[in-house]
């Protein structure tokens, strides 16, 4: 895999990393994905349905906790607050 | 002094209520063993402060006479899960200092119980890892030989009950991480059913596999704990209500069932089939030490001796769940890690622009093996791959799970070696990964299939390196999985 693709990657999932090791991770990639490419092979000879077991599990939208049951202790990990808000960067 | 090394759950219990020593002899007796062995071993993370504190509360429940089996009972937890107010940190720096805001599923059901936590066990960063190396907290060694790796993620989890500093031990199982370690350091590893043990609470690396689930010295100790987490919990999506539990296969045990105080169901047990499965053509493929296999056929001997009916089975694709595995693993974790952005907690880096304040907190938050792992999982579900690789994993999937199931109508069991080969030396296979990814080969058909498994010890090599049996059951025949463990059990 090329050294342009895997910095793309980086990007896509916001990590900040060095060239030597993505340089490392594409040639990782390379035996990883001779690897895994096994399913392809046999996919092709599967001729089962796909099974379906999904059930819906939404309970009805109520409030299960007391109000400020957590607030606290959300807050204390938050990295920077302001009158008990979150701070953020601007976006826009 | 307390012989901590035969001590089991229900002896223990005994000599609690006889009154041979108290809730607080027995936690100051591990955590003298906790501070002699484990700068060396290095098997905690943190031992907690309250142990002692959580103690008295035990001893009142004994005073008072509503005790259970589990209470008093030292239990050490994986960094993975969350305990109020004491740090949880999946043994990464981005979690470092995170302090956990309410209790996972599985912490809440034992302190209701009075089980005593005496601390968070070190892992693989995120659970991503066969040997506990990942961690930035430091290498676990192997209590049966320091030289070499306990085996992961959840190696401190195992070292802590193997070097007697705790009697039972949770762990995390998403590919092996709970089976594969308790085989490397001689104990009892179980990876429930998908849906039997509650999720919440615990920091999640690919939910479509993860299983939280016991460790110990014996069968009864991990069915004892199993039995006391083993509830329905409406806070996870994917936990089963228990009236929608259906066994399929040959039932171990029927008949009236009534609690009893334990929480274990008293059974008026029927003779299992005795029949177990050898998928042969699996066990020859390359990369199987011949030592692994030799302590495997001596296995097969003693569960002849036993009384079991061993035949071989065909499973012509069981031997691509590895392959299946390090596909939707990786995508669970791209996605699962997104949520890690040094915004509302975990590690923060300051920088001028937004973007950058993902990517330098990502950046050093997320160790070497978590990095790559997210980007393979970026990879595989990107427009132009997704179908070439996520969509057929889950094809592949589905088809294992349905010949395992057909594979379970004419037998109860599955078995195999736990892992292909010995507990190994540290950095022996950190530079390849593909080698790392081949110790869970055995145990991750279990967890593509949601189907339990269990690693019960079949004894050590010339070198004291132990070996494990592994035996797979249809979805929720745990029950299977211990009476064939206590039969073997008592055999090794």
């Amino acid at each position: 895999m090329q050294l342009e693709e895997i910095k793309k990657l980086a990007t896509l999932a916001r990590i900040d990393m060095s060239e030597e090791e993505m340089t490392e991770i594409a040639h990782d990639f390379d035996s990883i994905l001779a690897y895994v490419g096994q399913v392809q092979e046999v996919a092709g000879k599967i001729t089962a349905e796909p099974i379906h077991t999904l059930t819906n599990v939404m309970r009805s939208d109520t409030v299960t906790n007391t109000p400020g049951e957590y607030t606290e202790k959300i807050i204390a990990e938050m990295p920077d607050t302001e009158n008990g808000y979150l701070k953020v960067k601007k976006v826009l | 002094m307390i012989d901590l090394k035969n001590l089991t759950i229900e002896s223990a219990h005994e000599s609690l209520k006889r009154g041979d020593f108290t809730v607080t002899d027995l936690v100051n007796t591990y955590l003298e063993i906790i501070k002699e062995k484990n700068s060396d071993i290095n098997a905690y993370v943190e031992v907690y402060d309250d142990a002692l504190m959580q103690a008295k509360r035990a001893e009142e429940m004994f005073a008072s006479g509503t005790a259970t089996l589990m209470t008093g009972i030292p239990v050490a937890l994986k960094d993975n899960m969350l305990n109020v107010g004491h740090i949880a940190s999946a043994s990464s720096k981005m979690l470092e200092k995170y302090h956990a805001t309410y209790d996972a599923g599985v912490v809440s059901q034992l302190k209701k119980e009075g089980a005593v936590f005496l601390g968070r066990t070190n892992m693989d960063e995120f659970a991503m890892g066969s040997s506990t190396e990942t961690s930035p907290f430091g290498i676990t060694k192997n209590p049966l030989d320091t030289s070499r790796v306990p085996g992961g993620s959840s190696g401190g989890a195992v070292a802590s009950v193997a070097m007697n500093g705790a009697l039972v031990s949770l762990g995390s199982d998403t590919g092996g991480s709970i089976r594969q370690p308790a085989s490397f350091t001689g104990l009892v590893g179980l990876k429930p059913t998908y849906g039997t043990v509650s999720r919440s609470g615990i920091i999640a690396m690919a939910s479509s596999l993860d299983q939280v689930g016991p460790i110990g010295k014996t069968v009864r100790d991990v069915e004892i704990l199993f039995n006391t987490i083993n509830e329905y919990d409406p806070k996870d999506s994917t936990s089963v209500p228990k009236d929608e539990r259906h066994f399929v296969g040959t039932k171990v045990s029927s008949g009236p069932r009534a609690s009893s105080p334990d929480h274990s169901e008293t059974f008026v047990p029927t003779p299992l089939r005795k029949r177990i499965g050898i998928p042969r053509e699996f066990l020859s493929g390359e990369g199987i030490d011949a030592e692994v296999m030799k302590n495997f056929n001596e296995n097969c001997q003693k569960l002849k001796d036993a009384g079991y009916e061993l035949v071989d089975i065909s499973l012509p694709l069981i031997k691509y769940s590895l392959a299946v595995y390090y596909i939707l693993q990786p995508a669970e974790v791209s996605s699962n890690m997104a949520r890690y952005d040094g915004i509302r907690y975990g590690l923060h880096e300051d920088a001028d622009k937004l973007f950058d304040v993902y990517a330098k907190s990502r950046g050093k938050g997320f160790g070497k093996e978590v990095r790559r792992r997210i980007l393979l999982g970026t990879y595989i579900l990107s427009h132009g791959y997704y179908d070439a690789y996520y969509t057929t994993a889950v094809k592949v999937r589905d088809a294992i799970k349905a010949e395992l199931a057909e594979a379970f109508e004419s037998v109860d069991s599955i078995i195999t070696p736990t892992v292909p080969f010995l507990p190994f030396k540290f950095g022996e296979k950190s530079k390849d990964p593909v080698a790392m990814y081949m110790s869970d080969l055995f145990c991750v058909p279990a967890n593509i299939a949601g189907t339990p498994a269990i690693s019960i010890p079949s004894g050590k090599n010339e070198n004291g390196l132990p070996f494990g049996l592994h035996i797979m059951a249809p979805l929720f025949g745990e029950e299977t999985l211990f009476a064939i463990g206590k039969d073997f059990e008592k055999r090794v």
